[in-house]
């Protein structure tokens, strides 16, 4: 595990059909210290996927800069692990096949990777799906191979992408409480986007309100854990923090 | 429960038992309509032969052995032009596919040379290479080449990018990209131009042992033209048929079970 920061961050975007630039992300800085758990909320287009596709590497900031630890990102790279909103597994290799694929790329053995990628399904409460192809699986059991599969492969930090987005509610609600039960375990350095206000009070140590592409707000989720939805849904604290946060998403 | 639907699900069971039975089935109304008409002697016999009488030639031709021989030699030359199509058509194919650059060069003339059809280029085959073996082979390697590379390219563009982000993110090297994303995730499409190179590259064989052949189905069909045996020009038409039936039940349809519709790429 390690720390990320975005130091200055933007990107700017030639739109064709507009004929225009467009500043998706402005000045952006934000620290995520080793072991926290960082959700970043805002609108639609709002610039969070583009935030976390820089992070990822998939694209190149305008300016700015972004570190793990202490080394500077250029390109995608096996120390940032990514969920993706879409799941993204590869629909041709199992699902033992899909985690272990990170640890295949670093040159793992067989049996070894296979191992880790048993542990991992353990997990993700997924021991019982090892041989079956993504296609055959719900899309709350997809996502959760998809959170496995970024695990598996030990990286510094882990991102998700809307993960839970694609999900019916109530799946979502059981993936939300699965999530900080892991990250409780191990205590991984997660940027979580989502647009869900109360996904993101639930999950995080700290929201980050994003609006037009800057930071608007950062507000801390000081809510005891283990975190459960019935018990929260009843907390005036976790009502509070919400609502907080809801009013500078709509101001935004 | 009424008569019809009765039969209909004793057909669907028994097809179920034998599947043989569901290929079978469909043509008897087929060879029964094609029976009456050549029993009741609306042509002449010479002209119009019946079933038997195509049966019979069967086993003639079967007995001297020229059949078989005919037909090993149709069925090596579209072996050999779907080998060479693929190994040519897959590879260019990924590289178009995969290269802004690659795409750039090659896309128009690929399109443009894929509109000059296989027969249109006999002509010119046949002064520069003759009438042999090496005619044929071009216009069958030829054929099945355009849509193996068309379609590759096709599935190569069809993975989405968000597979190619997560096997990067997964610490994934270019080559390993190419061989664990792109390549399984174009199958689907490539078998599909597989199986169109092949069909159209069956019927341009057969067109080209019309013109150039010494051996083979086609010749067989226009050398009995020339003897005036239309039993013999039937039975050549029924071989192609079949043959290409076992291709696609045997050969292509497993290959396709097992992979894209496995994985859910293609809908069954």
């Amino acid at each position: 595990m390690k720390s990320l920061a975005i130091r200055n961050l933007s990107k700017t975007y030639f739109d064709a059909y507009a004929g225009a630039h467009v500043d998706a992300v402005r000045d952006v800085s934000l620290e995520v210290p080793e072991g926290e758990f960082v959700s970043i909320v805002g609108p639609s287009g709002c610039g969070k996927t583009t935030i976390l596709n820089m992070v990822a590497g998939f694209i190149a900031p305008s300016s700015g800069e972004i570190l793990v630890g202490d080394h500077a990102v250029a390109g995608p790279g096996p120390d940032r692990g990514v969920v993706f909103q879409s799941f993204a597994l590869f629909p041709w290799k199992t699902v033992l096949e899909n985690v272990a694929f990170g640890p295949k790329m670093r040159g793992v053995g067989k049996p070894e990777r296979e191992r880790i990628a048993r542990e991992f399904l353990s997990l993700a409460g997924l021991s019982h799906a090892a041989e079956r192809y993504p296609n055959e699986l719900s899309g709350g059991m997809q996502q959760r191979v998809g959170v496995a599969r970024a695990l598996a492969n030990e990286p510094d930090v882990l991102l998700m992408d809307e993960p839970f987005a694609s999900v019916d509610a109530q799946t979502r609600m059981t993936l939300q409480e699965e999530l900080t039960r892991i990250w409780q375990e191990r205590r991984s350095t997660v940027l979580f986007i989502t647009h869900d206000v109360p996904e993101a009070v639930f999950l995080a140590n700290r929201v980050v309100v994003l609006s037009k592409g800057r930071v608007l707000e950062e507000v801390d989720i000081p809510l005891p854990r283990p975190r459960r939805w019935d018990a929260l849904v009843e907390s005036d604290d976790f009502k509070a923090l919400a609502n907080q946060v809801l009013q500078l998403v709509r101001s935004a | 429960m009424n008569p019809a639907l009765q039969a209909w699900s004793l057909y669907a069971r028994a097809t179920k038992r034998w599947p043989a039975l569901a290929a079978l089935v469909p043509f008897i109304p087929v060879v029964a309509l094609w029976w009456i008409v050549a029993a009741a002697g609306v042509f002449p016999r010479a002209f119009f032969p019946s079933p038997p009488d195509v049966v019979r030639s069967f086993a003639d031709l079967v007995y001297k052995g020229i059949l078989p021989e005919y037909l090993e030699d149709s069925v090596a030359r579209l072996a050999v032009g779907a080998a060479a199509g693929m190994a040519i058509g897959i590879p260019l194919g990924l590289l178009v596919g995969l290269s802004r650059k690659a795409h750039a060069a090659l896309w128009p003339p690929l399109l443009f040379f894929q509109a000059i059809g296989d027969i249109a280029w006999l002509p010119i085959l046949l002064i520069w290479f003759g009438f042999g073996l090496a005619t044929m082979t071009f216009v069958i390697v030829y054929t099945v080449l355009f849509p193996v590379v068309l379609n590759t390219v096709l599935g190569v563009r069809s993975v989405p990018v968000e597979l190619h982000r997560a096997a990067l993110s997964l610490g994934a090297s270019k080559p390993r990209i190419l061989w664990e994303v792109v390549l399984p995730g174009a199958l689907p499409n490539i078998i599909t131009g597989l199986r169109n190179g092949l069909g159209y590259g069956w019927r341009a064989l057969i067109a080209a042992e019309m013109i150039v052949g010494t051996s083979g189905v086609g010749f067989l069909m226009f050398d009995a033209r020339r003897a005036g045996s239309v039993v013999e020009i039937v039975l050549g038409m029924i071989v192609l048929g079949l043959l290409w039936y076992i291709v696609d039940a045997w050969v292509l349809a497993p290959i396709e079970r097992a992979t894209g519709q496995r994985w859910g790429l293609v809908t069954r």
